[in-house]
């Protein structure tokens, strides 16, 4: 549940646990918690404001010019819309890893929900012993920095002299091109990002396991027939809050991937595995085009948040009818 | 009392220390040098820590991984004043870093500087005509190349003599050979380095042998784009027969990574890669083919032309560091060409900067067999992309060249289609853009 929708539901009615106030003294006092308020809020605001509002709008006016270093000095042209105009007509390569990106963050994303989830599940239901030895099996990925990642999986999925080729080939199956084959280089590297990122969704889901309250577990359990229906309809209800947190946080974070693919595969072959903010980095540093490469961020950044307002939007809108029904 | 004085003391003391630091960093001949973490940075150390010895001066060296240093090098370079007195530019960046007029010329610095007898100018990429906007030896002197890294053809003598092959005098040569080597079955015939990171740079020798060009710079902001001329389809053509028909299934996916694996463990026979390889075919600690690697000239295009393309390393000095500092700093690169100083380079593992280390006793050596072969190619060099966009147009063309090596375009329309989206790059800039008819 967020905090706003928390807020709406409690407001105007007077909480268990404080007294109602005076009449005379009730304006002076909200006046004085609203000023207080105001100025333990302003640090923070202001800090906000100055590392992520402000590089925001520093980014979408550098996007409408064309910044040129020469003779020691930078020059900024006023170009309007032209950097977007580019973008939209004649770009290939960002484009390409737009779709990829999108692929990417739908299966991994899923994938790692779901085999997180399961892992919760498991490590939940283990006794003490197996619960302390799964859970540190289960995090190890996690712990691993993404450079150590990107070299220990390019070993095991290379196709000479690779791990997971060599174990192939012990059942007389013929080596698999996993990272050049432009049909199934880009489901390796979900699959790379699936082992990385699980024990993330995993340690959230066990957080929210942990949270719900057993009486009330035992309770529901009286209502239902199997671990399916106790799974689906007391289980994922109560966790949804926890859920909802976790995929938005793993769409947010899928959509930065950089570190897996430019180890793994460096976009290719051709864009097979090409990503946004690999196109963003080579245009942004490689090229030195600023002013272009502030339009590729500018349309990721608001097709993102577009994004997750509507995916947002919708499971509220969807658990809204639930408690509906339920009401009914 | 007796612990607050003890306290001031070592507070002075770690004042007056840092003091000291920050005055010997700043002091004239301590050089700053911006420079990329590599397999010859240690070679390029001892002879850091030899001229530091024979002159007491000192050098301190900011090693950056190499995809970090351009940003790092732009910075220093772009700020009032630097934080670099040499910055080590690769042959790519070149075109960006000379245009913008961030670094001295070394005549202004020391007038009538030249490059030393014998030193190599790699297509002369060490010098810029600001008026033609690319490189040329009419143009104003920028640098002293700090490492040689150009192609050569790579064989593996082993089985060459048990195939009773020739050494390829040109492209046919080289096929024929791949192909008897990979119908034997013990190796790939041929290893190109065909990944999207390298294959624009792998790819020059065969166009520019067959008296193609990507782009020719005919004046001030005039180009001609040339990528899409029947040369440079019958080069590609060349580069898809020995990929696809004599190399390993994943062309598009080798990078220099794997091509030095492939050649080193035995499974690769024959390769166009630059000779800083050259170090791990030799150990045998890293490579299964030690003394059987040889390497040798690139073969000829048609009409006889030789190439190879120019990927070295080329050492600037800053504009906005003090005189003092550059003549400093001038001073360490006008050391570094002498030839005791190439020879001790060579001997610690670097690839050297001169032509001339082939005729020393050095070069006719077993253990440093390469330097004649180096020396042969490394004159032959071509500087592929000699205009400020070259970072960008390697992209555009290395993602089409890779399409076309993984079968997702037909070599004449990668061509067209890299055509097209050089020209609209150079449109763009303002240039004055002439193209050749669609293939």
């Amino acid at each position: 549940m967020s905090a706003a929708s928390l807020h709406s539901r409690t407001a105007g009615k007077p909480s268990a646990g404080i007294p109602p106030t005076g009449r005379g003294g009730a304006p002076r006092k909200a006046r004085r918690n609203r000023r207080w308020m105001i100025f333990s809020l302003l640090p923070v605001v202001l800090f906000f404001v100055v590392l992520s509002v402000f590089p925001v709008f520093n980014l979408i006016g550098t996007s409408l010019y064309d910044v040129r270093w020469s003779g020691g000095d930078s020059t900024y042209h006023f170009i309007g819309l032209e950097n977007y105009r580019q973008l939209f007509s004649t770009e290939v390569i960002y484009w390409a890893g737009l779709r990829n990106t999108l692929i990417f963050a739908v299966c991994a994303v899923t994938a790692q929900m779901i085999l997180g989830f399961s892992m919760a599940l498991a490590v939940k239901r283990a006794g003490a012993m197996g619960r302390t030895l799964l859970t540190g099996i289960f995090l190890l990925p996690i712990v691993v920095p993404p450079i150590v990642i990107g070299s220990v999986w390019r070993l095991v999925l290379g196709r000479e002299f690779g791990l997971a080729n060599g174990f192939l080939g012990l059942f007389g199956i013929p080596p698999v091109d996993w990272l050049g084959n432009p049909d199934i280089a880009l489901a390796s590297v979900i699959f790379v990002d699936v082992w990385h990122w699980t024990p993330f969704v995993f340690i959230l889901m066990l957080a929210g396991l942990e949270a719900i309250d057993e009486e009330v577990l035992e309770a529901a359990r009286m209502d239902v027939r199997s671990s399916w229906q106790e799974i689906r309809h007391v289980i994922v209800p109560m966790m949804l809050p926890t859920i909802v947190i976790t995929l938005m946080f793993r769409i947010i974070l899928s959509f930065k991937v950089f570190d897996e693919v430019y180890l793994l595969t460096s976009g290719g072959p051709g864009t097979a595995t090409e990503v946004v903010n690999f196109s963003i980095y080579r245009v942004f540093f490689n090229q030195d085009r600023v002013g272009y490469g502030s339009a590729m961020a500018v349309i990721t950044l608001f097709g993102m948040t577009l994004a997750i307002i509507v995916g947002r939007g919708l499971l509220v809108r969807k658990r809204k009818n639930d408690e509906r029904k339920l009401e009914q | 009392m007796k612990t607050i004085t003890a306290r001031l003391l070592a507070g002075s003391t770690a004042i007056a220390a840092v003091a000291t630091f920050a005055a010997a960093a700043n002091a004239a001949d301590t050089v700053r040098i911006a420079i990329n973490q590599s397999p010859w940075l240690d070679s390029f150390i001892e002879m850091v820590d030899l001229y530091e010895s024979e002159t007491g001066n000192t050098v301190e060296l900011d090693v950056v991984p190499f995809t970090g240093l351009l940003e790092k090098i732009r910075n220093s370079l772009r700020a009032a004043d630097g934080d670099y007195d040499i910055v080590n530019v690769n042959a790519l960046w070149l075109p960006e870093i000379y245009s913008a007029g961030y670094l001295k010329p070394l005549a202004e610095i020391r007038e009538g500087y030249k490059l030393g007898d014998g030193t190599l100018s790699y297509g002369g990429t060490t010098y810029w005509d600001s008026t033609t906007g690319t490189f040329s030896e009419d143009g104003q002197l920028l640098g002293v190349p700090l490492n040689g890294n150009v192609q050569v053809l790579y064989y593996n003598s082993e089985i060459y003599d048990r195939l009773n092959l020739e050494v390829p005098q040109d492209w046919d040569g080289l096929i024929a050979n791949a192909k008897a080597i990979q119908a034997e079955g013990d190796a790939y015939g041929f290893v190109p380095r065909a990944a999207r990171g390298s294959i624009v740079y792998n790819f020059t020798p065969y166009a520019y042998t067959q008296n193609g060009a990507y782009v020719t710079v005919k004046g001030d902001k005039s180009v001609e784009v040339s990528i899409n001329s029947p040369e440079v389809l019958k080069a590609l053509e060349v580069y898809l027969t020995l990929a696809n028909e004599a190399g390993p299934p994943n062309p598009g996916a080798i990078a220099q990574g794997e091509m030095i694996q492939l050649m080193s463990t035995g499974r690769g026979a024959q390769t166009i890669g630059v000779i800083a390889a050259w170090g791990s075919f030799e150990n045998p600690n890293e490579s299964r083919v030690a003394g059987k690697i040889e390497a040798t000239l690139i073969p000829a295009g048609p009409t006889g032309t030789r190439a190879s393309s120019a990927g070295h390393w080329v050492a600037g000095i800053a504009g906005n560091v003090s005189p003092e500092r550059q003549d400093a700093a001038l001073d360490f690169l006008d050391w570094f060409q002498g030839l005791d100083v190439q020879t001790a380079y060579v001997r610690a593992g670097g690839v050297p900067v001169r032509g001339d280390l082939g005729k020393t006793d050095l070069g006719q050596s077993e253990e440093f067999r390469f330097i004649e072969a180096y020396s042969e190619n490394a004159a032959n060099a071509v500087m592929a992309l000699p205009f400020p966009q070259a970072n960008e147009v390697s992209d555009a063309l290395a993602l089409r060249l890779n399409q076309a090596v993984i079968g997702e375009l037909e070599p004449a329309a990668a061509l067209n289609d890299a055509a097209d989206a050089i020209a609209e790059i150079f449109e763009r800039e303002g240039y004055d853009v002439s193209r050749l008819p669609a293939l």
